[in-house]
């Protein structure tokens, strides 16, 4: 109990210190997510389309994607410790998904959202950024969990992930799926248990059903598995 | 190929190239209106005031029309450009562009460490970007972003107090939230370092 209350103060003051940080900025707006009744995930979205139809440019998103190597660095490597995830060579389609959804409110990221205002990069500057970041290699030296409970870890995910995430983690460009392959695996643990919880509001209402079911154990162990998912030639 | 043909590809190539500015149109007027407070060659000794020596043309026009449009508020520089045109305005920042910048002035060594990390690493824990990454390594800057080495402690000092207070709010507003997420010390050990930059 002790420890809960611990906890209970610790989430109020982060979530007071929040506050305070973001109070004056430039604000994350909101809107409708997996909370929401009648919620449909990936619903036809102007910018998303905009973005996906236009002729993008790795080359010219090298130099759009300044806004985001602050960050996820210049290889895009991220930094595990604080959660910021590695997004070298994800897909496009997710890529921009997940901007458009932060952009949007659909996914809430107060920390990330002041920098990917469409005041700040344009709808092609994203789909040039996206494009970028398919173009790097992603990292063999990503995060991995303490590798204990793998073979939980892949019955988990061949039996509820594979079907949609890839056999090896490859996720699916036309779908909108992720890669979760080299993602490292404190953001995976996190982003399944946030979705998992409804946390994640951009979630896909599927997922969500399967993961309803697990334990946290269950999260850190898939996660693991996924975090030694890798797309190498072998 | 004709001259046209090359004039054509120019102006393809560079959509600033319409408005890029004749420094030696501007040295009378720079002498005139700016030296007392920036320098005769844009290195202000006057420590609150921003040296605009080897600046970035593009974004020295841009704060230059910020002043005369009221986007970036100052009691000064607001009324004494107020009277410019736009081509004086695109002389001025290419005569300050071109002058070489001096070194700046380190007030508090102490502090450099932690500003260099900082400007170099950003800081997770609050969600700080690098500063690097759209100021440069060698804090040059580049277009829009304004070169930060050895400019003014004091100046730079303000400017975060104006981003972190919502005062200035024009270009990308990225600054805001970055100086938002800043410490004091943080804020002042980042500037020395900027300062410290050759």
């Amino acid at each position: 109990m002790k420890i809960a209350i611990q906890s209970l103060v610790f989430a109020s003051l982060g979530a007071l210190a929040v506050h305070a940080a973001f109070a004056q900025s430039e604000r994350q707006p909101r809107a409708k997510g997996i909370e929401s009744p009648g919620y449909v995930w990936n619903t036809p979205d102007q910018d998303l389309n905009r973005a996906l139809g236009y002729k993008a440019s790795a080359k010219r998103g090298l130099v759009a994607y300044r806004i985001c190597r602050g960050c996820h660095l210049p290889d895009g490597y991220g930094k595990p410790d604080a959660l910021y995830p590695q997004i070298a060579g994800q897909h496009p389609s997710v890529t921009l998904k997940q901007l458009m959804d932060i952009r949007a409110g659909r996914r809430d990221n107060p920390a990330m959202a002041p920098f990917v205002g469409d005041w700040i990069v344009t709808v092609e500057e994203l789909a040039d950024i996206a494009a970028h970041i398919k173009s790097l290699p992603p990292p063999a030296n990503n995060q991995k969990g303490d590798g204990k409970n793998l073979a939980k870890g892949k019955a988990l995910y061949d039996k509820d992930c594979a079907s949609c995430h890839g056999a090896n983690g490859e996720g699916d460009h036309k779908k909108f799926y992720p890669m979760v392959a080299h993602q490292h695996f404190g953001y995976l643990v996190r982003e399944t248990r946030e979705s998992r919880d409804q946390g994640r509001r951009n979630a896909s209402p599927d997922m969500v059903k399967v993961l309803k079911g697990y334990s946290d154990a269950d999260v850190e162990a898939v996660s693991d598995y996924m975090s030694r998912l890798s797309l190498a030639k072998k | 190929m004709t001259t046209q043909t090359l004039l054509l590809i120019a102006a393809l190539a560079s959509p600033l190239a319409a408005q890029a500015g004749d420094a030696a149109k501007a040295i009378s007027l720079a002498g005139n209106l700016c030296a007392a407070c920036h320098g005769e060659d844009g290195n202000s000794a006057i420590p609150n005031f921003p040296k605009l020596a080897g600046q970035q043309a593009v974004y020295l026009l841009r704060e230059l029309k910020d002043y005369k449009s009221g986007r970036r508020q100052n009691e000064v520089m607001g009324p004494l450009v107020s009277g410019l045109t736009d081509e004086d305005l695109a002389n001025l920042a290419a005569f300050y562009a071109s002058q070489k910048p001096a070194p700046g002035t380190v007030t508090e060594p102490s502090l450099l460490p932690v500003g260099k990390t900082l400007y170099l690493k950003g800081n997770a824990a609050s969600d700080i970007p690098s500063c690097e990454s759209c100021h440069e390594v060698d804090g040059s800057g580049s277009g829009k972003f304004p070169r930060v080495a050895g400019q003014n402690v004091e100046y730079l000092l303000e400017q975060f107090r104006l981003y972190a207070a919502g005062k200035r709010t024009n270009g990308t507003r990225v600054m805001r939230t970055i100086a938002e997420r800043m410490s004091e010390k943080e804020t002042r050990a980042v500037s020395e370092y900027m300062a410290s930059m050759p």
